[in-house]
């Protein structure tokens, strides 16, 4: 017999712990291997967590509503027979420094190194050279002594510290904003398979549209400067505060500035309306205008790779793959579901990619691998109504595609006659530090010739 | 047993001492037969006889120079100076005299002058000043600070024990207005104390500006969660600075607060030592809080306006907080 | 009960042996600082070096009325005092050249030191600032009932200041036993002494503080003594303070890098024709106190002394200096 450790997975890359929401076994019960043992909750995502081995409950430590750091052991099983893996269940890939799981697609630059380890530099090199001027006119932080005392002794590099995001005097990183980093930054990656099914119990109550804001909270200091019923005082939940600081962060690292460009999505419009029963049949799923979008943005890419890529300090590294995040709003917030090697894929391979990423974000289902490892990211708010819109960058990367909604509205044409089209607006948000409006703007153009000259003869 | 008020402390602290070493002595302007100007030796004269309290006339050089040489032949006297901001007129006495002849001649002169000091009382600028920025860098001073009134007691003690010349800083504002218990104990010079707990930052002051501090450290507390610790110098010379910079390594911020004026105040070279002590160690830069560097205005609103308040030093750590 | 015992001799009383004693204290203060003007030009001193030429009869016929537990607070030009009191040379030249072994450690010089075994107390350079002192060392005395008397010295510029005044007066109104001596050698540095003062005399300030006033001829040794020993046995049976102008001359400048050229030539001659010493040798010649040979023999035992002195302090050690870090209170 061996014991077996039920360990808090890694969720994605910046993922430092998760939330035990309800155990779906007790001690004492018996579970098969990758049986659904419990759910989590984490910035990123919800999760099942499957049982890494089959066996019996023997001790769960970590009750529900606790959060814990990822690589905490939460339960631990007893199985029969010999041969249980002794220590960490599960197959985990050959772990990482930090924070980014092995499976990022082949070519990861760097290898294992994540984003937020990346560049780490050597205690105290550069840390005062690099205060100012680093990360250019609005990435450069000043940092106190204590603060690089701090990161010197933990070994926090200056490219990582320029990561945290602060909440001192014009958003300086201070001791308790380090420390707390510190202390979410205890993790080799995770790369445990995980399972996602089903919507989330407990979903929390109240607090307004978005998912899971905030619930009621007593605090009696806040209570007595806004006291009830005008004022209403909530928590914010794990995900709404990784969200916080994930956009406060990239807006921090990011001079972002954005295009508008005005698109005619008639031929696209045209072609899948010519295509879609057809695919639909044969496919098993509706294709999307996303697939057409996500085509003509690869094409743009490999035209103009510098959108292509993240910063390091000075250096630009400029990706040779093209992981495709699409942004999509769920129950639990934002997830950024990508589409590994897209460079790679048809119209229709994409459009199989999107199709299998939204299944998997309904149902739950999605895995660390494919919420990690993107490179450029496209985000549909035209579903909400919105014309248009300034997305924030999804950091480390350096450009953001938002897509408005396709409204038919009269045009001028060529001839000067007027015309019925399909009109949307494309934003793209973009880090100022490498792309200047001259390249953001042809690039966003583009991807409109690309959209509006499709080829009619395009096969499906 | 009624509490005993900062001056009768004082009183205590002075008589016990008379009681126990016959060098002890006093002189000053009207502290005998009037018991002093604020009354800090009433019943003294009665107690200990002409011989001992000794009704000077109107010269600090003389009283100060006299000191300096009844304290050379092996006297321990206490001198008054009526308002701490008479003691320019004997300031040669002081800066010349008791304060290099130990280093000059390798003999003690074991003298204490009590200093009436500060605002806060309306009395116009010759009769507010707070005069340790005057001797503060004389090397071969001592000066101290009480806030309280086991320590105006027990550093009255330890100044009279101390066989240097020291300069007991007496605040007027406190005279009637703080009350305690007194233990009777000796406080060394040369150490402060922490009067109030407290990790998030830290003010470091003295005198009338303590009770501000806490009162302002506690309102901090209520309303922002933050809790800040107090360190009370006690003594201003030889600072502790061991107390200091713990306090500062513990907490990352640092407020300085004294009623004494900004400019060249003793402010000034705490900063400095916590500069040089514990650069890597702070959050934030070291911030002052203390009067303006104008004379005490005499009328109440302009005084206000110079001197610190509690609501000045809550303001100042509001905004180190948020550094 | 009594006081200490009293030795020295009633104003008017002297012996001759007592003036022989005045005549070798004389003499070998004059050629102190006559050896210690030569360390000076020599480079081989440190800082400035003040003489009393023509002020030893002051400053050792004062410091003769004094009994051993009496108190000195002598000024720059008072070294007659210091050897009277029971100085020794040695120190003298120690501190003149800033050695380890000086009464200070070289922290301070010439006779700027405290030798509390001899109860000299010595002068800063803030003229008057050791008078107030001197009250209060006057005043211990007084509360301890020492029957000690202070003796100080201040010069016709230094009795202006406000610590004169301030010192004396409360010396006067507490009748504490304090001899304050006027040294009005006629210049403070280089002014002179009407522009110092409107006073006719500046005794005359005594009555000021209601106490006894005299100026005195302060080349005559023999009328000094008389006239402190008067005023120190007033001291010490409670009669409060005396203020003594003293009326002598500055041969030299106010220091060894002062000519003093702006003292007139006819002054100057007038004040080396009164120079005490040369008169107060002719009288005790005249006198046959003293015979020629026993003057020779007195010139070179005083050679002797001086020159081993300065020998000695020579080869003294000069302090390290880390020590200079040290000392600032007392334990």
């Amino acid at each position: 017999m061996a014991r077996v450790d039920v360990i808090m997975p890694q969720m994605g890359e910046s993922i430092a712990e998760g939330t035990i929401l309800r155990w779906l076994k007790k001690v004492g019960d018996r579970v098969a291997k990758d049986e659904t043992l419990l759910e989590i909750s984490t910035d990123k995502v919800d999760s099942e967590i499957p049982s890494p081995a089959s066996g019996v409950l023997l001790s769960i430590e970590v009750p529900e509503q606790k959060t814990v750091p990822v690589q905490t052991v939460i339960a631990i099983i007893e199985t029969e027979g010999a041969g249980g893996v002794a220590a960490r269940g599960g197959e985990s890939a050959a772990p990482d420094v930090t924070g980014v799981s092995a499976g990022v697609g082949g070519g990861v630059a760097g290898g294992g190194r994540g984003v937020l380890e990346a560049g780490v530099e050597p205690a105290g090199a550069g840390a005062g050279a690099g205060v100012l001027g680093a990360g250019g006119p609005s990435g450069g932080r000043f940092y106190s002594p204590l603060v690089l005392t701090i990161a010197k002794e933990e070994g926090v590099g200056l490219s990582e510290l320029e990561q945290i995001p602060g909440s001192g005097e014009g958003g300086r990183v201070t001791k308790k904003d380090l420390l707390a980093y510190v202390e979410r930054r205890r993790a080799a990656s995770g790369g445990v398979k995980v399972s996602v099914a089903g919507p989330s119990p407990g979903a929390r109550p109240g607090a307004g549209a978005v998912a899971g804001a905030g619930t009621p909270v007593d605090d009696p200091a806040l209570r007595k400067k806004y006291p009830s019923p005008a004022y209403e005082v909530l928590q914010m939940s794990p995900v709404v505060q990784r969200m916080a600081q994930h956009m406060v962060l990239s807006v921090q690292t990011s001079p972002h500035v954005a295009a508008v460009h005005e698109v005619d999505m008639t031929a696209v419009v045209k072609h899948r309306g010519e295509h879609a029963a057809e695919f639909e049949r044969r496919e098993g799923f509706k294709l999307t205008y996303t697939s057409y979008i996500a085509g003509a943005v690869v094409k743009a890419i490999k035209k103009y790779p510098l959108v292509n890529s993240s910063v390091e300090g000075e250096r630009i590294i400029q990706k040779n793959f093209i992981n495709l995040g699409l942004a999509v709003a769920s129950e639990s917030g934002l997830i950024v579901p990508v589409i590994k090697h897209a460079e790679e894929k048809s119209l229709v391979g994409l459009a199989r990619a999107v199709n299998d990423l939204a299944v998997r974000t309904r149902a739950r289902k999605l895995t660390p691998d494919d919420i990690q490892g993107g490179t450029f990211t496209i985000t549909n708010f035209g579903v909400f109504g919105t014309m248009i819109g300034v997305p924030i960058i999804n950091q480390p990367q350096v450009a953001i595609l938002g897509t408005g909604a396709i409204t038919r509205r009269p045009v001028v044409t060529e001839d000067d006659a007027i015309a019925i089209r399909s009109i949307a607006y494309f934003t793209l948000s973009f880090d100022h530090r490498i792309i200047d409006g001259a390249l953001g703007g042809m690039f966003l153009e583009e991807i409109v010739q690309n959209l509006e000259r499709f080829d009619s003869g395009t096969k499906l | 047993m009624a509490a005993t008020t900062y001056i009768e402390a004082i009183g205590r602290g002075m008589r016990e001492e008379m009681e126990r070493d016959s060098s002890v002595f006093l002189m000053g302007e009207d502290i005998g037969a009037y018991g002093g100007a604020f009354k800090a030796t009433r019943g003294f004269l009665e107690k200990f006889g002409p011989a001992r309290v000794i009704d000077t006339p109107l010269s600090e050089t003389a009283i100060l120079g006299a000191a300096v040489g009844a304290a050379l032949v092996g006297m321990r006297p206490i001198v008054e100076m009526q308002f701490a901001d008479f003691v320019s007129c004997g300031f040669n006495q002081l800066v010349t005299n008791a304060a290099t002849m130990h280093y000059r001649w390798h003999l003690p002169v074991p003298m204490v002058v009590r200093l009436p000091s500060g605002g806060y009382i309306h009395g116009g600028p010759f009769h507010s000043v707070n005069p340790e920025g005057w001797f503060f860098h004389v090397p071969g001073l001592k000066i101290v600070a009480p806030s309280t009134t086991e320590d105006a007691c027990g550093l009255m003690k330890g100044a009279v024990r101390d066989n240097n010349p020291v300069l007991y800083l007496e605040s007027k504002y406190l005279y009637r207005r703080v009350k305690g218990d007194v233990s009777g104990e000796v406080v060394e010079i040369g150490k402060g104390m922490v009067r109030r707990p407290g990790d998030d930052m830290v003010i470091i002051t003295y005198g009338s500006t303590v009770q501000q501090s806490l009162d302002a450290a506690d309102r901090l507390a209520r309303e922002e969660g933050v809790e800040t610790r107090v360190v009370d110098l006690r003594t201003l010379k030889p600072l502790d600075t061991g107390l200091i910079l713990d306090a500062v390594r513990a907490t990352g911020r640092v407020l300085i607060v004294h009623e004494d004026n900004l400019t060249g105040g003793i402010g000034g070279e705490v900063a400095a030592l916590i500069a040089e002590g514990a650069f890597t160690y702070l959050d934030a830069p070291v911030r002052r809080l203390a009067a303006l560097d104008t004379p005490v205005p005499f009328s109440p609103p302009l005084e206000e306006f110079v001197l610190p308040s509690q609501d000045k030093i809550f303001h100042a750590l509001q905004e180190l907080r948020r550094y | 009960m009594d006081g200490p015992s009293l030795s020295r001799p009633a104003s008017g009383g002297l012996t001759s042996k007592d003036r022989l004693d005045l005549y070798y204290y004389l003499r070998l203060t004059r050629e102190c600082d006559e050896a210690i003007l030569r360390l000076y030009r020599q480079g081989k001193s440190v800082g400035g070096a003040y003489t009393g030429s023509g002020n030893e009869a002051t400053a050792v016929g004062s410091a003769y009325a004094l009994e051993a537990h009496d108190y000195l607070l002598p000024m720059h030009r008072d070294l007659g005092a210091h050897l009277v009191k029971g100085q020794t040379l040695r120190n003298i030249f120690l501190q003149q050249l800033g050695r380890a072994a000086s009464l200070t450690g070289g922290r301070d010089g010439t006779g700027h030191y405290a030798d509390p075994a001899l109860k000299i107390y010595g002068n800063v350079s803030h003229l008057g600032a050791m008078i107030p002192v001197a009250v209060g060392i006057a005043l211990a005395s007084s509360l301890r009932d020492e029957r000690a008397v202070v003796m100080t010295y201040i010069g016709d510029g230094g009795s202006n200041m406000g610590d004169f005044h301030e010192g004396l007066n409360m010396a006067a109104v507490m009748k504490l036993p304090l001899l304050l001596i006027i040294e009005n050698n006629q210049y403070a540095y280089s002014t002179p002494v009407a522009k110092q003062s409107a006073a006719a005399r500046f005794s005359d300030r005594a009555s000021g503080y209601g106490i006894p006033g005299l100026t005195i001829d302060g080349t005559d040794v023999i009328a000094v003594y008389d006239a402190c020993k008067e005023a120190v046995d007033r001291a010490r049976g409670g009669g409060g303070p005396t203020l003594i102008e003293s009326v002598t001359m500055r041969l030299h400048g106010h220091s060894a890098s002062d000519d003093a050229s702006y003292v007139p030539k006819e002054l100057m001659d007038r004040w080396k024709q009164k120079d005490p010493l040369p008169g107060f040798e002719r009288a005790l010649l005249a006198e046959r106190i003293l015979d020629e040979e026993g003057r020779r023999a007195l010139e070179e035992k005083i050679r002797r002394e001086i020159a081993e002195a300065v020998r000695g302090a020579e080869a003294s050690p000069s302090p390290e200096g880390p020590e200079a870090a040290e000392g600032v209170f007392a334990p």
